[in-house]
């Protein structure tokens, strides 16, 4: 073998560690360089995630909306040409209804936070299961800035950890690296509240003697200002206090859905926190 | 290398499309993983460490995890494919499967301890471990179909006119 191909798999392999390393180490130290090259990638490859999102929604309407129905017109020979117009326009309706129920529940949500926010729509999720975050069509062009609060009309969505061009980067508040001042409703006792992948969460270092009861609801405490105080992050799903330590282990169920996310606001003034509900 | 590697970047492109848009949140299959396993089947060393620059640099982009942990686990898949590959002469699709599942297992272990050092996870948790390999496993099972996709790529490479350096030109009569 000539000398120079006898080294040039191992000089690969070892250029490629170096490199790899390398970046994990910078990325550890947020460089500027790798963010840059992060928001390259989703520039690139979003907006095809947007068109072949925004295909699959129409030809999810074209189907409810037509194909559907002229099946159902060849089985149901006897219903007129009228009524199929009004079963069209009635899936229309009931599409346009079920946006418009949406979008009244965000134009509540923003009332509610009486701060000023951006609609943005979630076009992609990181599919893998070593995180949580989603992809929304809203970046530095609109305002949006790192840290920045997410919601929907539900309750907490999580916040803006990268912020591109025309996208922004959300942790959802079920990420391992999410964590958050939350308190119970009920009895106002405070915690951390931890994600824990999957769609969970847990609220730790709350203490045994505390009263925390499956059903309660968890709130933002809007101590630490990240997220608007009063806004709800979930519900107590379990509540544990037969484990070893000072602390009970409290299983926390997000209230929003956070694997089928649609339309979602940005608030766009971190550091203020909503009156009490 | 870059005709075949611009080929299975897109390749991996569409399959994170497909995850992201239909098997997102139902199905967890780590299917660019599989497609870089077999494309390190291949011969050429530099293409499969360059889709596993791409690939991973995708997946990073996406994930709230540091930019450069699915390039690492890019290299373990990459490093297992070259294994198989020399030492255990891989010519059965069943084998074939058998090593991806070994490559994804390794895989695993780099992404749960590199995960652990960074305070991401506590290590091989019971939940999460069955979840993982739940999707390992499922992973593994679609090695033929990822083959023949592969194999389909290459294909239509050689008939767009595309050649490995390595291979030899077709045979031509003399004086033709």
């Amino acid at each position: 073998m000539h000398p120079q191909g006898r080294y040039r798999t191992p000089l690969l392999l070892v250029l490629t560690l170096l490199l790899v390393f390398t970046v994990l180490s910078l990325s550890l130290k947020r460089s500027p360089a790798l963010r840059k090259v992060q928001g390259l990638v989703v520039a690139m490859t979003a907006p095809g995630l947007e068109g072949l999102s925004y295909v699959g929604r129409s030809a999810k309407q074209l189907w409810l909306g037509y194909f559907y129905l002229v099946g159902v017109r060849r089985q149901n020979a006897e219903l007129q040409r009228q009524l199929e117009e009004y079963k069209q326009r009635g899936v229309h309706f009931e599409e346009a209804e079920q946006a418009l129920t949406r979008l009244e529940g965000l134009l509540d949500l923003k009332r509610q936070v009486a701060l000023p926010v951006i609609g943005a729509r979630v076009i992609a999720y990181d599919p893998t299961l070593w995180s949580s975050s989603a992809i929304i069509n809203q970046g530095k062009a609109q305002g949006v800035k790192e840290g920045l609060p997410v919601l929907a009309p539900q309750g907490i969505v999580g916040r803006i950890v990268e912020v591109y061009p025309e996208y922004s980067k959300v942790m959802l508040i079920v990420d391992r690296k999410s964590s958050a001042d939350a308190m119970v409703q009920r009895t106002r006792v405070r915690g951390m509240l931890k994600g824990k992948g999957g769609n969970r969460g847990s609220l730790e270092f709350v203490p045994k003697s505390a009263d925390v009861q499956v059903g309660d609801l968890v709130l933002a405490s809007g101590l630490v200002g990240l997220y608007p105080k009063g806004l709800v992050f979930g519900k107590v799903t379990a509540a544990n206090k037969k484990n070893p330590g000072v602390f009970q282990e409290i299983e926390v169920t997000p209230s929003v859905d956070l694997s089928a996310l649609e339309e979602v606001l940005v608030v766009k003034v971190a550091t203020l926190t909503l009156s009490e509900p | 290398m870059i005709a075949p590697l611009i080929a299975f970047s897109l390749v991996g492109l569409l399959i994170f499309y497909v995850q992201t848009l239909v098997l997102f949140p139902y199905v967890h299959l780590r299917l660019l993983a599989l497609l870089l396993f077999y494309v390190g089947l291949r011969p050429s060393l530099s293409l499969t460490l360059a889709l596993g620059l791409v690939l991973g640099c995708l997946q990073d982009s996406y994930a709230t995890t540091p930019q450069g942990l699915h390039w690492g686990a890019s290299l373990v898949l990459v490093a297992m494919a070259r294994f198989s590959r020399r030492r255990l002469l891989l010519q059965q699709l069943g084998f074939q499967a058998l090593a991806s599942l070994v490559a994804l297992a390794w895989q695993e272990v780099y992404l749960q301890l590199v995960t652990f050092m960074l305070g991401y996870q506590p290590l091989f948790s019971h939940d999460l471990t069955r979840v993982h390999g739940m999707e390992i496993l499922g992973t593994a099972a679609l090695g033929p179909l990822m083959h023949l996709l592969v194999q389909g790529v290459d294909d239509a490479l050689r008939r767009l006119g595309w050649r490995p350096r390595s291979e030899p030109m077709p045979y031509q009569p003399f004086g033709e």
